[in-house]
């Protein structure tokens, strides 16, 4: 392309002397033409090489958009995430640890009841005990059956309690996950872009991340910025009840 | 009554267990996602599906479409037990038959009401 534009040059060159010393002039002004137009088509190739590499540059470019959006958005989201992982297990502890307090004493309070009737039933047994004695013996197990039920129950409801506030280690875990996920993202991009630096560009296929509006999300954190996330069980009943649930 | 849990904490599964128990069901298996859980209710003697969304694998919402696709599973209640909270994916699950949806946390309470309306409605039918 390039020498066979240097030959046109060239002949239009030689033309041109030879016109200029023959006084043509229409001669003249068409290789005229001729050179300015092989200049230009020169000039469309360097504009054609500047735009590809313009371009290249652009969709290289993506890789630096991501790290931006990145950094703009994900990562301040992060830490929200990572807060929310916080105050989710201080919940969770603390939670357990109310229950913990709460128990302690009932069971406390049936072991030494059942130690005190214990030793008295034994009494009796042994044939140590008076009729005075006896009845009140008698009126404390009256006092102590329907307690330990009730104490049992007690104790049952905050074991369950203390069970279900383990429930934060799936929802921090959704959430550790997400940001483990993007932490390869973050990596893998500074790598590309560590690549890009070094002059070893590759074209990699850009991301659609078109958005699906049921992606499971996990926990959402601040669900009450967001008027599309109901907030607890009862806005749950009220959507599926409004769809004739 | 035999019950399947599926979600892929395994202490949330612990968790929903005990509190079945609590409340009488004491035949459940366990599955920690989609995949793992069809081959069980393929097997066939699954009379209720407790089920996370958010998976890897198969996810909650895929898994309940298998069901309701196969003709064997149908019929069979599905629970959906989940943190995801949005509107569009309540309206989908319900949409796909799901027939109850409890979120993450939940009380005891809660998982007792959801289930017992299940079978009310079950029973009524």
């Amino acid at each position: 392309m390039e020498s066979n534009n240097k030959t046109i040059q060239l002949e239009a060159a030689r033309a041109l002397v030879t016109a200029l010393e023959a006084d043509d002039v229409s001669v003249v002004e068409h290789q005229l033409a001729i050179l300015t137009q092989s200049q230009e088509s020169e000039l469309f190739q360097e504009v054609g090489k500047l735009t590809r590499e313009l371009h290249e540059a652009m969709s290289n470019f993506n890789v630096d958009s991501r790290l931006v959006d990145l950094t703009e958005n994900d990562m301040p989201n992060t830490r929200e995430r990572l807060n929310y992982v916080i105050t989710t297990t201080e919940d969770a502890a603390h939670k357990t640890l109310g229950y913990i307090d709460q128990t302690l004493p009932l069971a406390s309070e049936l072991k030494l009841t059942a130690e005190k009737i214990d030793e008295s039933w034994h009494r009796f047994r042994m044939r140590e005990m008076n009729a005075d004695e006896f009845r009140s013996l008698s009126k404390e197990i009256e006092v102590y059956l329907p307690e330990v039920k009730q104490h049992s129950e007690q104790i049952h409801a905050n074991l369950s309690e203390m069970m279900l506030a383990q429930g934060f280690q799936d929802l921090t875990g959704q959430v550790i996950r997400q940001v483990i996920d993007l932490v390869a993202e973050v990596e893998d991009n500074l790598v590309r872009l560590v690549k890009i630096a070094g002059q070893h560009v590759e074209n990699k296929p850009k991301d659609n991340k078109e958005v699906d509006p049921i992606k499971a999300e996990g926990p959402q954190i601040n669900a009450g910025d967001n008027p599309n996330v109901v907030n607890d069980q009862d806005e749950v009943d009220d959507l599926l009840s409004s769809l004739g649930f | 009554m035999k019950i399947l849990i599926v979600d892929d904490f395994s202490t949330m599964r612990r968790i929903i267990k005990n509190l079945l128990r609590d409340l009488g069901f004491n035949n459940t298996t366990e599955a920690d996602d989609g995949l793992t859980a069809l081959p069980i209710l393929q097997a066939g003697g699954i009379d209720f599906l407790v089920t996370d969304w958010n998976m890897p694998g198969m996810q909650g919402i895929d898994l309940l479409k298998a069901v309701r696709a196969d003709e064997n599973l149908a019929n069979i209640p599905v629970l959906m037990v989940t943190a995801e909270t949005k509107r569009e994916q309540i309206i989908t699950a319900a949409q796909a038959g799901v027939n109850g949806y409890v979120v993450k946390p939940f009380t005891a309470a809660t998982l007792k009401e959801k289930i017992d309306k299940i079978f009310e409605r079950i029973d009524a039918e």
